[in-house]
């Protein structure tokens, strides 16, 4: 850190001009991409040829006009700012604390209309799919009879919650906010890696690199009729208004871990920007079944409680008994409809790695429909054949433990050593049902900035889906960076970083 | 008001009170300590020390420069400034969504600034200005705190927690001057009283009511009891009952009564209060009776609205 401490750090510059295009840059030639090598994937700004691809012109031309300096100034400034608001986690190396910020790049990504629109309507198909399943799964069980998805996945998984069999939710919607993670794949098509129906996170960060991202480029961002995403909270109130039958009274709180879960940060952004409080367990107590917060006037009720909790910890009577987070309580309360939990508990059984390779059978079954979008190709282990042709290819393949998230207990074949595959073998022969493989799709690449230069950086796509009485998307996501050189892993608990995404309203 | 929320606020406020207090003896201190001699200097730093961590000191020639690290950047010191600001971040943090923006960033911002300070740094940079800029920076930001909050129960909490620490501190400060006037060990001098005024950012304010003639009597009666002056006693007391008729509005009678009751008690013994009566050398009694006060309103405070048992109230 600096000691020229008062100087304004977060001047992002000044009035940001677009010129005609002046002069078209070229990948591995130009300043500032003269490192910027075309690799396998796809590359979100050139093309094959080395072309800068449409959408990205008014981007390449303003870019190009600025300095090395100008750019790296820039982004100090957008890093200064997340700094200054907060938007930090805290590492701890030798018993100290570090504040981090999540890394913010500059650069926007682009979406344009024509894509968006095909990610809204299958997204749409998706949530509403899902949505079916779990009602399905937790009262008749018809797609299990009719034998469209294995018994035992459901039944076993970890994520069942036997506890929620029968009860009905609020127009059927059990999956009320969901972050999905896409990528775009070799030929530029998206696919769907993952979808997140328990407590996604990510929401604020899109918002956040929205606000730098304008001020970096204003001048870009408003010549090219980049698409509104600030009301998310207000969609994301709406929403949960609509699980209660009445809609304006109705007293709304967010359920966090507290101030030392790496996402807390959201928690509170979120109950600012929507007016909601922000409470921990602590602060909340079921008396008859109805929830309260203590408040310096007395006991308030509590009508929806949007959970930033996982299933195990929000009720310690129920679940996980060691669980300071949750309140005790509270399912009774749940159970008796005197309080509305959203995402509803038991979603986590249809995120599963291996509920995932169904998806696309599920749309079928439940809309007769065909997916809009493709899921990328995913071998079971608990299958037989795909279990020998896992490991006989594991150098090709990208493994993942069902169940984990945050990029925990994957091999990532082509990178390990031989020592790290053979030991992995194992695990998956241990307990193949626990496995799930995919080919090592290459996610596409874009523009980062990376102190020198901008060079490719592989990305991915979480858009941010609300289902309540409606199902709405708002136009923007956060695009997950992985910032090293050639890694594929964009977790911010893994060095990721992430930039804002420009949806383009044509 | 979730008690949580006002529980962290009303820290908050007293910690950032605090980090202010301190930052602002130790500017007045460097600033003055250049016309002292060096016995004066050394006996005027040991009031500081005092004053600032409750610990008696003998009065002794160490380097100012070693003081100031002390009593501002040791974050092994409980009550050393960047401790505070530390502590009111960390409360912040934990009410972001019931703060502006504003008052977070600025707060955040101050703290990550004086977060790295060294020794080294603080030589270089003259150490005077630096504290001269942070009480700037804590001007700023209790500027943005009075625009930008709505006066709401969230900022009576805010304002609790300021004048309850405020009196505590003045109080500490008056005592350790008024008492060595009387033990007579080290009398503070004219120049003492003068460097008093200032670490309550009193001198010209004093010297408009009473003209530049410094007499401990005339500070004592000022800080006690005028109703005008942010940094008084009574200023203090009357924001603090204005406070707590504003808070909690919804609670039960029996509840708020036990709160006010202490509060009309406390602002009785400061209107009533006589500076004559005090001169005879009972200003150390009075002021520790005030400060008593203090701490059973607090209690009460959290007794009341923060820390009472759910099953009291369904």
């Amino acid at each position: 850190m600096q000691h020229e401490v008062f100087a304004n750090t977060e001047d992002f510059g000044g009035p940001d001009i677009v010129a005609a295009p002046g002069r078209v840059s070229r990948p591995g030639v130009d300043v500032p991409y003269a490192g910027y090598e075309l690799g396998k994937p796809y590359d979100e700004m050139f093309a094959r040829d080395g072309k800068v691809r449409l959408p990205y012109t008014t981007v390449d031309s303003r870019v190009a006009t600025l300095p090395l300096e100008e750019l790296s100034r820039r982004q100090q400034a957008c890093e200064q700012s997340f700094l200054h608001q907060g938007i930090t986690f805290t590492v701890y190396n030798d018993n100290k604390a570090t504040e981090r910020i999540i890394p913010t790049d500059l650069l926007p990504r682009i979406v344009t209309a024509k894509e968006w629109d095909r990610i809204e309507r299958g997204l749409t198909q998706r949530i509403h799919a899902l949505n079916l399943f779990l009602r399905d799964i937790y009262t008749d069980g018809r797609v299990l009879k009719d034998g469209v998805v294995p018994r035992g996945m459901i039944y076993g998984s970890k994520h069942y919650r036997r506890e929620m069999r029968g009860l009905p939710v609020p127009h059927g919607a059990y999956v009320n906010i969901c972050g999905s993670d896409l990528i775009r794949n070799e030929a530029g098509d998206f696919v769907v890696l993952e979808d997140n129906l328990r407590v996604p996170s990510g929401v604020s960060y899109m918002l956040a690199n929205r606000d730098v991202a304008r001020r970096a480029f204003p001048g870009v961002f408003r010549a090219m009729g980049v698409r509104p995403i600030e009301h998310y909270p207000l969609e994301l109130l709406a929403t949960l208004r609509s699980l209660t039958p009445f809609h304006e009274d109705v007293s709304i709180a967010i359920l966090t871990p507290g101030v030392f879960n790496s996402a807390y940060f959201e928690h509170a952004f979120l109950a600012r920007q929507m007016g909601v409080e922000l409470v921990e367990g602590r602060d909340l107590l079921v008396n008859d079944n109805v929830v309260y917060t203590r408040t310096t006037s007395g006991l308030k009720r509590i009508d929806v409680i949007y959970r930033r909790i996982d299933d195990d910890f929000i009720d310690p009577l129920i679940f996980r008994s060691d669980s300071a987070l949750g309140v005790p309580g509270l399912f009774n309360a749940y159970r008796a409809g005197n309080v509305i939990i959203a995402n509803a508990l038991g979603t986590g059984v249809a995120d599963d790695k291996a509920v995932y390779a169904y998806v696309p059978r599920l749309i079928r079954y439940y809309l007769a429909e065909e997916p809009i979008l493709d899921n990328v190709e995913t071998f079971l282990c608990r299958e037989e054949k795909s279990l020998h042709y896992v490991l006989a290819n594991l150098d090709k393949l990208v493994v993942k433990a069902v169940g984990e998230s945050g990029g925990y207990g994957m091999l990532v074949g082509p990178h390990a050593s031989q020592k790290e595959r053979d030991e992995f073998a194992e695990k998956i022969k241990a307990d193949p049902e626990n496995y799930i493989a995919q080919p090592t799709i290459q996610l596409s690449t874009a523009p980062t900035f990376v102190g020198n230069g901008i060079e490719p950086r592989h990305v991915d796509l979480r858009p941010f889906i609300l289902h309540g009485a409606e199902t709405k998307l708002v136009p923007g996501a956060l695009t997950r960076v992985a910032l090293k050189r050639g890694s594929l892993v964009v977790n911010s608990s893994q060095g990721g970083g992430s930039k804002d995404t420009w949806v383009l309203s044509q | 008001m979730l008690s949580r929320v006002a529980d962290s606020l009303y820290w908050m406020s007293r910690y950032i009170e605090r980090a202010e207090h301190t930052a602002r003896l130790i500017a007045v201190k460097l600033d003055s300590m250049v016309e002292q001699t060096p016995e004066d200097a050394a006996a005027s730093w040991a009031r500081v020390i005092q004053a600032l961590t409750g610990v008696k000191a003998e009065p002794a020639h160490v380097d100012a420069l070693t003081i100031t690290r002390k009593l501002a950047f040791d974050r092994d010191n409980d009550s050393s400034m960047i401790t505070s600001l530390a502590l009111a971040r960390d409360n912040a943090r934990q009410v972001r969504e019931a703060l502006s923006n504003e008052v977070w960033e600025n707060l955040n911002r101050l703290y990550l600034r004086l977060a790295p300070v060294t020794m080294d740094s603080i030589r270089v940079h003259t150490p005077a200005r630096l504290f001269r800029e942070v009480l700037e920076e804590m001007h700023a930001l209790e500027g943005v705190t009075y625009s930008t909050l709505s006066h709401g129960e969230g900022w009576y909490f805010l304002e609790l927690g300021r004048h309850i620490e405020r009196v505590q501190q003045l109080g500490r400060l008056l005592d350790i001057h008024f008492s060595a006037a009387q033990d007579g060990s080290t009398v503070p001098k004219y120049f003492d009283w003068l460097v008093l005024l200032k670490f309550c950012s009193a001198f010209e304010p004093y010297t408009k009511q009473y003209t530049a003639s410094i007499r401990p009597q005339k500070i004592a009666e000022f800080l006690l009891f005028d109703s005008e002056f942010p940094h008084s006693i009574c200023f203090s007391v009357d924001r603090m009952t204005e406070a707590l008729a504003r808070v909690a509005p919804g609670a039960p009678p029996a509840r708020r009564a036990a709160v006010e009751r202490l509060a009309g008690r406390l602002k009785a013994a400061v209107d009533f209060g006589q500076v004559d009566e005090l001169m005879s050398g009972g200003v150390a009694a009075f002021i520790a009776d005030i400060t008593k006060q203090c701490e059973q309103i607090h209690k009460a405070l959290y007794s009341s609205y923060i820390t009472y048992g759910a099953e009291t109230v369904l």
